[in-house]
């Protein structure tokens, strides 16, 4: 019947007359999946392909994956059954890759910007001009500055390879990573320096009788394997102790909550080493072998009674006595967890020593149920960039000035020097997979520092903040359309059998549109700045299968595996060479403290809560706030706060509100109040990395609120540049 | 047999990879949730500070409300028992409650998307996909099917497979030897209350009883007013819409018509 014109037919009809409309636009329409289902879902398992050698990257926990594909498109992701990691399971970050990789906002073309930084007016342009008007821009830097004039911003395995030529071979200092200044830089250094190696999350929770964990929120922080662990543990009867001013989702599952005020953490875990000590409840067989400086430390913390204490934290002393006991009963075999992100007062490496030392008095290294290790598989080739021609010492180094940094330079030197010009210019700019808007506390400063480039180019996947930036803008590939970087580990219980593997990503899918992978543009980029002659590899095979020649492996072979290499492990208990430098003699000389040493933070201003923030298990900050399935999940981010504060402050369940700091800073935005017993009066809580202001993101932005924005006063953690962000203090304002 | 579905909230950790799962398996739209999961709290419970999730989805319930108010147009329908291969024929709406294996379904040929099963369960567990409608509906109702198209070809639910805490654990709580029903010697219990007891075969088990007690609060505590009219009302402007498109000319503005007399009725 000619005019039976359904919503079905309707739906044909318009996608017929859209030939009429740029190509652009209905290719993108292709892609957004415009394909009338049908009344009842087939299922992933009907009808479909399984593409092996998946590895996530929607965190960077990297859980391997393989892809039902149907027709050519992606439906389903599930963790790879071969996998020892993460198994068939992964979260919902990572079923969601699907919603990613056909997000219609993607990037899919080289853009221009012919508009301003900031307020970008995109022209589509060729691959050929975009590579040539980047080379020649950074060239142009270069020639007139210096490399050390080019300032690089990099995140995500998909960075690391550009990361090496800027810094190897174009050879500039300024690279920073916000991995290490803003997140877990401390807490490697902090480890490096006390124990000689970082610590990543190695405890060995599922065979361990006691966890500590310092303002961890697992279950709001999710990493399938490592919530694997932390579970197994719980269900193997492993007491659960949590230190957090708020009822976090680990708090929910603990035998005993620290309700500590915050940036207190430090004096807590002195108290607890020193009663250990005093009451020789302490590991000192273990002390004696592995220890340095111990006596120094065991007389410096005596000041650290239970009271005093309990008095700053504004905790219970029988509650820490409590604590101590419980590690004393368990030890060795207790878990004392590193922690991830830890850049939070300014005082976090004194911290994460006290971390390390509590768990060296305790024997707790190498044991089952401690610190241990995974031996993972060894032997993969490296493929570097060459040294070229400059070399120039990062700005902290000259200045001799945060002698225990992480790898990089410190963000705000960067930026510093950016703006004011001064040790030096820096005027060319390469973001690469990393959103400094919403990771450098003070956006003002980071808007200055772009606006003052001569260039600025970011290579990413989607739209974010600082893509608004951007002179040119380039399409990366997804994690799900490249080869580049090759996972390994071991099977995630020490206590099953012993296994390796090595999971080199795969893509499941082509990419599409014209996006590049990183390996490509890097060098193009190298080649037009006269680098040809040194690059490493031409592709990104070539680039797998140099890595994985020494093991006698290939794509070949490990697609064949079905995407995973397994092989025979080694126990990893045992024979862990370590000194635990409870008194350091390098800190000494740098005039920081050589034992573990409490430095009180700012108190919030009359009025002002402490502002604290931190993960949403369903989303990886801005990254994931253009996803449809996830911000069906969680579109904003509600602020926690305590309920008799906000029955003073006039505050119900629910009710709007906005923020300004003590700087005057307002918030962008608006969020709604979550009133809860738990949390403390003198701080609020929310999600980092709402509240993106990029309107490409024709989903994610302006919902909920930018806690970065309100993040404008640097607490900057003497021994390492890296930076607190928890020494900001708010106001709410009820706006309905 | 009845299958029935644990939620074992000491293991679960609020990730929601369970309902993201179940939207890529089966094509639901990202506005829709066949299985959702809440936080509650932290609040003052009568045992200290609690807090927990309540992952939720179709619970396949005993005496279903949402089967006898369906106004499709009843058929014959024969089912088979999967183990036995004894048949059973009887007359059933667009849903229908399995007689073999407890699940409650749907048939979407037949749905004509007026939503009243939707309004009629009281745990929200029904969405009317208006996307899906045609020229016989308003759109398709849609729902958890405990993955039944998965489970016959040998494979746990989506959102079992996907769940890193092994807290959804899926099988026949009339087998007294299955996991399921271990944990409902153990305590497992439906979200039931006082006027809402209509046989749940979704269960949740914690330790703790501030958890518990949070999960019983999250319960629905009353039945919904389910009113013949929307039913009633789906029939005839179905009907409307038939006529009006049988006069042919009118076409898409004659359907835009009839959309607008429904909302109007709303």
């Amino acid at each position: 019947m000619a005019m039976n014109l359904t919503r079905r037919n309707f739906l044909k009809a318009a996608s017929i007359a859209a030939a009429s409309v740029p190509l652009s636009k209905v290719a993108a329409k292709a892609e957004s999946g415009v394909v009338k289902a049908p009344l009842v879902a087939q299922g992933s398992f009907k009808d479909t392909q399984t593409a092996v050698g998946g590895v996530c990257e929607m965190c960077f926990w990297r859980c391997q994956l393989v892809g039902k594909i149907r027709d050519g498109r992606l439906i389903k992701l599930e963790g790879n059954p071969k996998s020892i990691d993460n198994g068939e399971s992964i979260c919902a970050r990572g079923n969601a890759g699907v919603k990613l990789l056909y997000d219609p906002d993607r990037l899919k073309y080289p853009l221009k910007n012919v508009g301003k930084r900031g307020a970008p007016k995109w022209q589509r342009i060729s691959w050929e001009e975009a590579l040539d008007t980047c080379a020649s821009k950074l060239k142009a830097v270069q020639e007139k500055y210096g490399s050390k004039g080019i300032a690089m911003f990099p995140h995500g395995s998909t960075a690391s390879y550009p990361m090496n030529f800027f810094e190897h071979t174009v050879g500039t200092p300024n690279v920073s990573e916000a991995s290490f200044f803003q997140c877990r830089g401390i807490r490697d250094t902090a480890y490096l320096a006390t124990i000689g190696m970082p610590p990543g999350e190695n405890v060995d929770m599922p065979n361990t009788k006691v966890m500590l964990l310092i303002g961890d929120h697992f279950g709001e922080n999710i990493h399938v394997s490592h919530m694997k662990r932390y579970l197994k543990g719980l269900e193997n009867g492993a007491k659960l102790i949590v230190v957090d001013p708020r009822y976090s989702a680990s708090a929910a599952k603990s035998d005993i909550w620290i309700q500590i005020k915050p940036g207190t953490d430090t004096a807590f875990l002195l108290a607890i080493m020193n009663y250990l000590i005093q009451n020789e409840k302490y590991n000192a067989d273990f002390v004696d072998e592995y220890g340095e400086g111990f006596d120094e430390m065991a007389e410096g913390i005596q000041e650290w009674t239970l009271e005093k204490a309990a008095k700053v934290c504004d905790i219970q002393a029988s509650q820490i006595k409590e604590v101590a006991e419980l590690l004393a009963a368990n030890m060795p075999n207790v878990a004392i967890h590193p922690g991830r992100h830890v850049s939070w007062y300014g005082n976090d490496f004194q911290r994460q020593r006290a971390l390390a030392c509590l768990t060296g008095i305790l024997g707790a290294f190498g044991v089952k149920g401690g610190f241990v290790p995974p031996k993972g598989p060894k032997g993969l080739a490296k493929v570097k960039w060459p040294s070229g021609d400059e070399e120039a010492e990062a700005i902290h180094h000259e200045e001799d000035i945060y002698p225990f940094s992480p790898p990089g330079t410190p963000t705000d030197l960067i930026r510093n020097a950016a703006i004011e010009g001064e040790p030096y210019p820096i005027k060319g700019c390469v973001v690469w997979g990393q959103n400094p808007i919403q990771t450098i506390p003070n956006q003002p400063m980071t808007i200055k520092m772009l606006e003052q480039m001569d260039f600025v180019m970011c290579v990413d996947v989607m739209p974010t903040d600082i893509t608004m930036y951007a002179d040119i803008l380039l399409p990366d590939t997804s994690y799900l359309e490249r080869y580049d970087y090759i996972k390994t580990g071991t099977q995630w219980n020490f206590a099953d059998e012993q296994q390796q593997y090595i999971a080199p990503r795969m893509p499941l899918v082509a990419p599409g549109f014209e996006r590049k992978e990183s390996i490509y543009i890097t060098n193009e980029i190298a080649k037009r700045m006269g680098y040809g002659d040194k690059i490493p590899v031409q592709t990104q095979e070539e680039m797998i299968n140099k890595r994985l020649a020494p093991l006698n492996l290939s794509i070949e072979s490990i697609r064949a595996e079905d995407g995973i290499h397994l092989q025979p492990g080694q126990d990893p208990y045992g024979d862990l060479e370590l000194d635990i430098v409870f008194s350091s003699e390098d800190l000494e000389d740098y005039d920081f403290p050589a034992i573990p040493t409490y430095i009180p933070v700012e108190e919030p201003p009359a009025g002002f809560m402490r502002l604290l923030y931190g993960r949403s298990p369903v989303h990886t900050f801005n990254r994931t706030m253009n996803n449809a399935w996830l911000l069906a999940e969680c579109d904003s981010n509600p602020v926690w706060v305590n309920d008799k504060l906000a029955a003073k402050l006039g505050l119900k369940e629910g009710d709007t509100v906005s923020f300004v700091n003590q700087d005057g800073v307002k918030s962008r935005t608006n969020t709604t109040v979550k009133v809860t017993p738990g949390i403390r009066q003198d701080c609020v809580y929310m999600y980092h990395g709402f509240g993106t202001m990029n309107k490409e993101m024709t989903l994610g932005h302006d919902k909920g609120v930018d806690d970065t924005s309100l993040i404008t006063k640097l607490a900057v953690d003497p021994e390492t540049g890296a930076h607190g962000m928890r020494n900001n203090f708010v106001k709410l304002i009820k706006v309905s | 047999m009845q299958y029935g579905m644990i939620i074992d909230v000491d293991k679960c950790v609020g990730c929601h990879a369970c309902v993201i799962a179940c939207k890529a398996e089966w094509e639901v739209p990202a506005q829709y949730d066949r299985n959702w999961v809440f936080r509650l709290g932290p609040s003052l419970t009568s045992s200290g500070m609690a807090a927990t999730y309540y992952p939720g989805l179709c619970n396949h319930c005993e005496n279903p409300p949402c089967v006898p108010v369906c106004p499709a147009d009843p058929v014959e329908m024969t089912f088979k028992d999967a183990k036995t291969g004894k048949t059973v024929t009887m007359e059933v709406g667009a849903t229908w409650k399995d007689p073999f294996n407890g699940t409650v379904q749907v048939d979407h040929e037949r749905c004509i998307g007026c939503g009243a099963c939707r309004d009629a369960c009281p745990y929200n567990a029904r969405y009317v996909n208006e996307d899906l409608a045609d020229d016989n509906s308003l759109g398709k109702v849609d729902k958890c099917t405990y993955c039944m198209p998965r489970v016959a070809e040998g494979l746990e639910p989506a959102c079992v497979q996907t769940c890193l805490a092994r807290a959804r654990i899926f099988g026949d709580l009339d087998d007294p030897n299955s996991e399921v029903a271990q944990y409902v010697k153990k305590g497992a219990v439906g979200l039931t209350s006082k006027a809402v007891q209509i046989g749940p075969n979704g269960r949740y088990y914690g330790s703790k009883k501030g958890d518990m007690e949070l999960l019983m609060q999250a319960a629905p505590q009353e039945m919904p007013e389910v009113a013949l009219r929307r039913s009633v009302l789906t029939k005839m402007s179905l009907a409307a819409k038939k006529q009006v498109k049988e006069l042919g000319m009118l076409g898409l503005a004659g359907g835009l018509l009839v959309k607008s007399l429904q909302k109007d009725d709303e």
